[in-house]
């Protein structure tokens, strides 16, 4: 064998750089790169964290891009900047290569023009905008500028692209309402029995996830998966469910119908859970408002023990979950109205459910989602059979109930209109049998709405009626945000969307862009931002109706864009930065705890991303460029002093630790992480070690014990004496109530169909009907568009930009889809296509082309095309031909849900193109 | 199941036999395994050695979908191994088959005797980036694996470290193939299947597993895992995931498509060397049965050594590696193509000697060789076991036979002329009348038993496509003038040349339909699957685990 070695250079040093990969949010996860005489040669997983990484210390295909995506030869390695003022897609930018220096001076120079007149416009909005990708990715990117960010001020971040609105969108909002689960999952190390709604897990649940999941196959856990097409998730599934499109919620409502109204819900559901641990037994008054103590204000409950009514934290022997009772108190409705009753008729919200799916029978479903009933009936019961009412399981020492059985929501079922009602149903399902937060159930992995920000836990404070707290944005009238204070508005329209950093992105995010063509009336007038901000992100393709977007990109006046290889976005750039990129600079990271998806660790603590090879051409470091460009603003000072409070990682400054740097000199990227290396190691120690970046780069991480008991909420709501807030929602019902008034007060009509949303029980609408109805709303006939078109997660390219990267293409084509839009056989056969046909689709406000990819794994009324392609600048990507469903979506308020998510979804028309 | 802790080839006890368990439960196709190994091998574009397929079964509503890990088998009994004429492919004590660049010619007789598509031979240097070579494949570039076959090393180059860092490949991840070290659902592992305390074994013993095409007895030392009986219990195909629609579909992965190993120029070796040796063959028979003169059949034999060599010729023109082709002679003892290659080593000298020296010693040699010559091209393309419609029981024989017919053919046209004149051109009838009916029967028998040898229906079309010309050219034509040449017709000479050239052109048809068409690879098979999938593949209802 020795002739294989031959032509391997041998000559010079070999190393085994570590470093963490978080191109997707299920990250970061760890790997090494073989380098020798310099150059990045080879990945590898990092074994050293065997048994420590649940998904012993591998990373998946995407990571292996990361050496060619370092020797792109397509990479813009120069700062650039535009010469041809007129900007669009049919304008070549004409770029011109300028030294850093010019490239700082002109950005800065625009910096400190807003400055100087303020960082709002005269219409209030921001004069600074910024765009970054999904999921908070790429601040572990972006080195120290969120510092910088911080240091600046108010700017606007509600621009979406992969980062706001098109994502688990209902599950993020309602998730952290609930449950303080800003995602969901399923604790499928001791899960019994899922069922999935279109949630392509092993696709998109990154490595842990997919690992876990391979594990619990093996041991035994049965996976049912509802969704229209045969994802690479429904294939490793006991079960495929070809559900019609955007039914979710009616397959779910038969369950609970199933199983409150056709099995004896006292047998097959956890009575003591819905009792003690939800507002099952809270009382509802005559005008759907919780019935409460004259005395107390405490909404009450029947103790059928007692024959009386009592407030819910009252000694309650049993609480009644049926019937009607005559109770006296009184009703807390909008705006401070109440509604005093005595002897009024009041029925426990459990009641109100039961009555409320009654129409939800499994035989209705089955007409509207397109599956045999029996198939609906069997879910059901499989589901309560596999809960083990009663079982309990112990965990680091402490004994929990053990509810082996779940429900996932994938992003189509959870965003846009019908989310709520998906996420409501799933929620409710796990209440019914006590599998919420409890190891085996379905629970949630962080919070980004809630504080703190780093415990999901701690984030579950006391608040009124016995639930959690909730930072619900007002919809009081002295409280209401009654103008934009950023474009997307999030703070008026979306109460759910609360106000933390992370809600900008939460609010309906692709609304600026549809304003900016056209505005609802009355709306104050949008400006465009002076300056837009582009960072590892490519709104032109990634959008709903992306080519329309890029025609708003075109519009910004300027725009600074940070450039790995020329992109549709940076395509409108007026300056282009290039930074050095995943194996090029330094950057610290949190790992470990819980996370998105399965990131579920027994540790924590923190690894490095270091410079494993020099930068390509000038790129430089984001930490330096931050640096550079306080300096040259003059924010220097704020800064450091950001840095210094952990605007980029972590305080430097704490109780027994002091690694602050001085806030007046400007440090070195290396300078800035060793200080917080020495930061973290003090943190991760408990105070014993202090470890400074070298110490790192050979280690590449450190962490620290992270107890189970930390995975699940339920415990400390019990500690705490909470109740999850569920089934009635009160006060989703009050914010809707009352935001209606204000919208209406201010003559605002147009967001009348999303106050509907705001339901106490949330009812079933005919959801396909929005979208098959939405052609009309454009002057064309529904008919002409007679088929459903979808998208489904790429593991080898979503987050990853790495589109330019051959290597990855040549792997993603072994999964179908990677080349053509799936389509079912029968149906291509009868519309004349040929596998590998040239073939355009088109709906009511967009067209894009592809080739045939045909299967039997899809609904006849489907089709299907994977990830986001339809590039036209981006090398390598712009040949690829594939389609995507972002150029046939379209951005309008009739496709948007009261969160102000619109979805993945469309109605189109599939015909043979010339070849 | 081999799973003897002896030596296969030497019989002795070997330590180890190293192989792999895939379980089918657990991957889900997410190509980590092919890109990791890609950066392990430094393999160029296109080249996967661990490559993973997306498979679907079954027609909507009731379908399934699962992803299904290939690659080299590393077999106890590999069927590449004895066909390399250099022993550039060979088999190690402990299981591994291997390969050395430097020995290879790039003959491809590897690739299509592997009935695994674990082959793959690059011809040109190309990159990722057309006409830019980045850092990374400067740095990682192989030069010495353009032309030459390649395939899986199961990480050699680790297994081989193992031993002296005191490591334990499939333990140990340094030691351990990059496939199964990545492997994100731990779907791939790695291990010595002749330790039955390891991790291998154990899988191995305690789940329901299948080889994959375990019938063709290479034993293939990957054992796919396929049923979760807490889970999903498993079960054999379905009769419409295996008839002839399915296994028509080239969009289905499990399908075999043509090979591209073997071009046309393989097939004029096979095309002109069988009609040349059977010529040889021919000729030499008919003088000893005293129909052809001494002289006339020296230059015969002549004129059909330099058939001969034109075929040969465009076999040096298909090697990878043409400097290197003497290589071809180093395996007689295993390899057919070396054996034909030692039969030309004896046809030319001899055909020179019988120039020079007027004895019939170099004129049996000749014909000999070309005996040889031709028995060697009929196991050449029986011994490609990854081509059912080669591989087939009959195909040796036909290609005895056709080049015979066809030799004695072109005896025939040959009898035109003065100077290899056969004294009775209607003696030579009844041979190819005999011939010309062996000829008929072999090629129907192959086609009736076609199907049941394993030849998918997309080679058999293309041989029912050629089926009429041959019957009409090769089997009907001949055998009419061969029958009017007994009726003692004057014209009979001019007959029996015409019905020899349609045998010509028959035989070359047949052979090149069957080179570069009817040449399907063995595409990959499921004998069982994972009960999972949507109506009546959906794993049975259940109440509670286990």
């Amino acid at each position: 064998m020795g002739a294989a070695d031959k032509s391997i250079p041998i000559k010079g040093e070999r190393k085994m750089v570590p470093l963490y990969c978080n191109q997707c949010v299920c990250g970061p996860d760890l790997f090494k790169v073989e380098v020798r005489d310099g150059v990045a040669l080879r990945m590898t997983p990092n074994h050293d964290l065997e048994g420590i990484h649940p998904a012993g210390g591998r990373v998946c295909v995407k990571a292996y891009g990361l050496v060619q995506k370092t020797y792109n030869p397509n990479r813009i390695t120069t700062p650039l900047k535009r010469t041809n003022p007129k900007k669009g897609k049919e304008h070549d930018p004409g770029f011109v290569p300028i030294s850093w220096d010019e490239a700082l001076d002109i950005v800065a120079g625009k910096l400190k023009d807003i400055q100087a007149r303020g960082l709002r416009d005269e219409e209030g909005y921001p004069r600074l905008a910024a765009t970054f990708g999904g999921g908070g990715t790429p601040t572990r990117y972006m080195g120290t500028f969120p510092a910088f960010l911080s240091a600046w001020g108010v700017m606007d971040q509600g621009y979406g692209s992969g980062q706001g609105a098109k994502c688990f969108h209902s599950e993020h909002l309602y998730g952290e309402f609930w449950h303080r689960a800003f995602t969901v999952v399923v604790d499928s190390l001791n899960c019994d029995y899922v069922i999935n709604f279109g949630s392509n897990h092993e696709a998109s649940g990154g490595v842990s996830g997919v690992w876990r999941q391979a594990d619990a196959r093996v041991r035994g856990l049965k996976r049912v998966q509802v969704e229209p097409h045969l994802s690479v998730t429904g294939a490793l599934s006991g079960e495929w469910v070809p559900i019609k499109p955007k039914t979710d919620a009616a397959f779910l409502y038969a369950l609970i119908h199933r199983i409150v109204l056709e099995r004896n819900w006292q047998e097959v559901c956890d009575v003591q859970f819905l009792k003690e641990t939800t507002n099952s037994p809270y009382l509802v008054g005559p005008h759907g408002y919780f019935m409460r103590d004259n005395a107390s204000g405490k909404p009450l409950i029947w103790d059928s023990a007692d024959g009386k009514a009592k407030p819910y934290d009252d000694m309650i022997g049993d609480a009644a979950m049926e019937g009607a009772y005559t109770v006296s108190g009184y009703e807390q409705g909008p705006d401070d109205e109440r509604w005093v009753h005595t002897d009024a008729q009041v029925r426990p919200s459990f009641e109100l459910m039961r009555e409320h799916l009654r129409e939800y029978t499994p035989e209705w479903a089955a007409g509207v989602c397109d599956v045999p009933v029996e198939t609906i009936r069997r879910v059901a019961d499989e589901f309560v059979a596999h809960a083990k009412i009663g079982a309990t399981i112990e965990i680091d020492g402490k004994i929990l109930p053990h509810r082996p059985v779940g429900v996932m929501l994938g992003k189509g079922v959870n965003n846009g209109w019908g989310g709520y009602q998906a996420m409501w149903g799933r929620t409710m399902l796990a209440c019914l049998v006590g599998a919420l937060e409890v190891p085996g159930g379905t629970m949630g992995t962080k919070v980004r709405l809630n504080r703190p920000a780093d415990n999901r836990l701690k984030s579950a404070k006391h608040g009124e009626d016995g639930f959690m707290a909730y930072p619900f944005n007002s919809t009081r009238k002295d409280e209401w945000q009654s103008k934009p204070h950023i474009r997307n508005a999030y703070k008026m329209l979306v109460p759910l969307a609360a106000n933390s950093p992370w809600s900008a992105a939460l609010g309906p995010a692709h609304l600026p862009w549809l304003f900016q063509h056209k505005a609802p009336k009355p709306w104050p007038r949008q400006t465009l931002p002076e300056m837009w901000i582009c960072y590892r992100t490519n709104p032109a393709i990634s959008s709903w109706n992306a080519p329309e977007v890029a025609k708003r990109i075109a519009e910004f006046p300027f725009t600074l864009a940070f450039g790995y290889t020329q992109d549709e976005s940076n395509w409108m750039a007026d300056v282009i930065l290039p930074e050095a990129t995943d194996l090029e600079s330094w950057q610290m990271s949190r790992i470990g705890g819980t996370g998105s998806a399965e990131q579920f660790w027994h540790h924590q603590g923190w690894a490095l991303r270091q410079p494993a090879v020099k930068p390509a051409g000038d790129c430089m470091d984001m930490s330096d460029i931050a640096t550079e460009l306080a300096r040259r603003t003059g924010l220097l000072q704020k800064y450091n002093d950001a840095i210094n409070r952990g605007a980029a990682a972590m305080a430097l400054r704490g109780e027994g630790y002091d690694f602050s740097l001085d806030p007046q000199v400007a440090h070195d990227s290396k300078t800035i992480w060793n200080a917080v290396a020495k930061a973290a190691s003090f943190e991760t120690s408990g105070g014993t070690e202090v470890h400074d970046l070298d110490w790192f780069s050979e280690k590449g991480f450190m962490i620290r014990p992270f107890s189970q008991l930390e995975w699940y909420l339920y415990p400390r709501m019990k500690e705490e004496g909470l109740r999850f807030e569920l089934p009635y929602q009160e006060r989703i019902k009050r914010h809707g109530e009352q935001l209606g008034r204000r919208m209406h007060e201010g003559g605002m009509q147009w967001w009348d169909e999303q106050l509907k949303e705001y339901e106490p029980l949330p009812g079933y609408l005919a959801f396909p009907d929005i979208w098959e109805n939405y052609a009309t709303e454009l002057g064309r006939d529904p008919k002409d568009f007679p088929l459903w078109a979808l998208t489904a997660r790429s593991m080898q390219y979503a987050w990853g930009a790495n589109v330019g990267l051959p290597l990855i293409r040549e792997v993603a084509q072994n999964v179908a889809g990677h080349d053509g839009v799936i389509i079912n056989r029968a149906t291509a056969k009868k519309l004349g296509i040929a596998d590998g046909d040239p073939i355009v689709l088109e709906s009511a406000s967009g067209t894009t082309r592809g080739r045939a990819t045909l299967r039997e794994g899809i609904r006849p009324d489907t089709v299907l095309l994977i990830g986001q392609f339809d590039h036209w600048a981006t090398p390598v990507a712009k040949d690829f031909g594939v389609g995507s469903l972002n150029s046939l979506t379209d951005l309008a308020l009739s496709l948007t849900d009261a969160t102000g998510s619109g979805a993945d979804i469309m109605r189109v028309s599939v015909k043979k193109a010339a070849a | 199941m081999n799973l003897t802790q002896l030596d296969p080839k030497t019989g002795e006890p070997s330590a180890k036999r190293y192989g792999m368990i895939v379980d089918l439960n657990r991957c889900v196709g997410c190509q980590t395994c092919t890109i990791a190994c890609k950066h392990t091998n430094d393999t160029p574009p296109g080249v996967q050695w661990r490559r993973v397929l997306d498979v679907e079964q079954g027609r909507y509503p009731d379908v399934e979908r699962l992803f299904l890990v290939t690659g080299c088998q590393h077999c106890a009994e590999p069927s590449c191994v004895p066909v390399c004429p250099t022993g550039a492919t060979r088999q190690r004590a402990d299981g591994l088959v291997t390969m050395d660049y430097d020995l290879c010619i790039g003959c491809a007789s590897c690739a299509v005797a592997c009935p695994y598509q674990a082959r793959t031979i690059v011809h040109e240097e190309k990159g990722y980036y057309e006409g830019r070579t980045t850092l990374q494949e400067e740095s990682t570039r192989h030069a010495d694996r353009f032309g030459v076959a390649n395939k899986c090393t199961f990480c050699v180059e680790r297994i081989d470290t193992a031993h002296a860092e005191g490591l334990v490949p499939g333990v140990d991840p340094e030691v351990t193939p990059a496939c199964a070290v990545s492997c994100i659902t731990q779907a791939i592992q790695f291990g010595d299947f002749a330790d039955p305390q390891s991790h291998v074994s154990n899988l191995a013993r305690d789940n329901r597993s299948f080889q994959m095409h375990a019938e063709l007895g290479n034993d293939p030392q990957i054992k796919y895992l396929y049923e979760v009986p807490q889970s999903t219990p498993g079960r054999a195909p379905d009769a419409g995931d295996v008839d002839d629609e399915r296994l028509s579909d080239e969009s289905n992965p499990l399908v075999g498509k043509r090979q591209t190993f073997w071009d046309y120029r393989a097939a004029m070796n096979f095309v002109l060397g069988g009609m040349a040796s059977g010529l040889m063959v021919a000729a030499w028979l008919a003088h000893a049965a005293g129909l052809l003169a001494p002289q006339a059949l020296r230059l015969v034999l002549v004129a059909a050594g330099a058939v001969m060599a034109v075929g040969l010729f465009f076999v040096f023109l298909k090697i990878g590696r043409k400097a290197r082709f003497l290589y071809v002679l180093l395996r007689p003892h295993s390899s057919w193509m070396t054996r034909e290659t030692w039969c030309v080593a004896l046809i030319y000298p001899a055909l020179g000697a019988s120039l020079l020296w007027p004895a019939a010693a170099p004129l049996a040699l000749v014909a000999l060789g070309a005996a040889g010559f031709l028995y060697c091209q009929a196991r050449i393309l029986h011994a490609s076991k990854g081509i059912p419609a080669w591989r087939a029981p009959l195909v040796p024989a036909m290609l005895g036979a056709s080049g015979l017919y066809e030799g004695l053919g072109l005896l025939a046209v040959l009898g035109l002329f003065e100077a290899t004149r056969v004294v009775s051109v209607a003696a030579l009838a009844p041979a190819g009348l005999l011939l010309g009916v062996l000829n008929l029967v072999l090629w129907r028998r192959y086609l009736t038993t076609a199907k049941a040898r394993g030849i998918g229906p997309l080679a058999r079309r293309d041989l029912a496509a050629v089926t009429p010309w041959l019957h009409g050219l090769g089997h009907a034509v001949p055998l009419l003038l061969y029958a009017l040449c007994l009726s003692g017709a004057a014209a009979a000479p001019l007959l029996a040349a015409l019905a020899g050239l349609a045998t010509a052109a028959g035989g070359a048809l047949w052979k090149f339909v069957l080179i570069t068409r009817a040449c399907h690879q063995q595409g990959f098979a499921l004998p069982m699957v994972p009960q999972r999938g949507s109506g009546k593949r959906a794993a049975p209802e259940r109440y509670a685990l286990g």
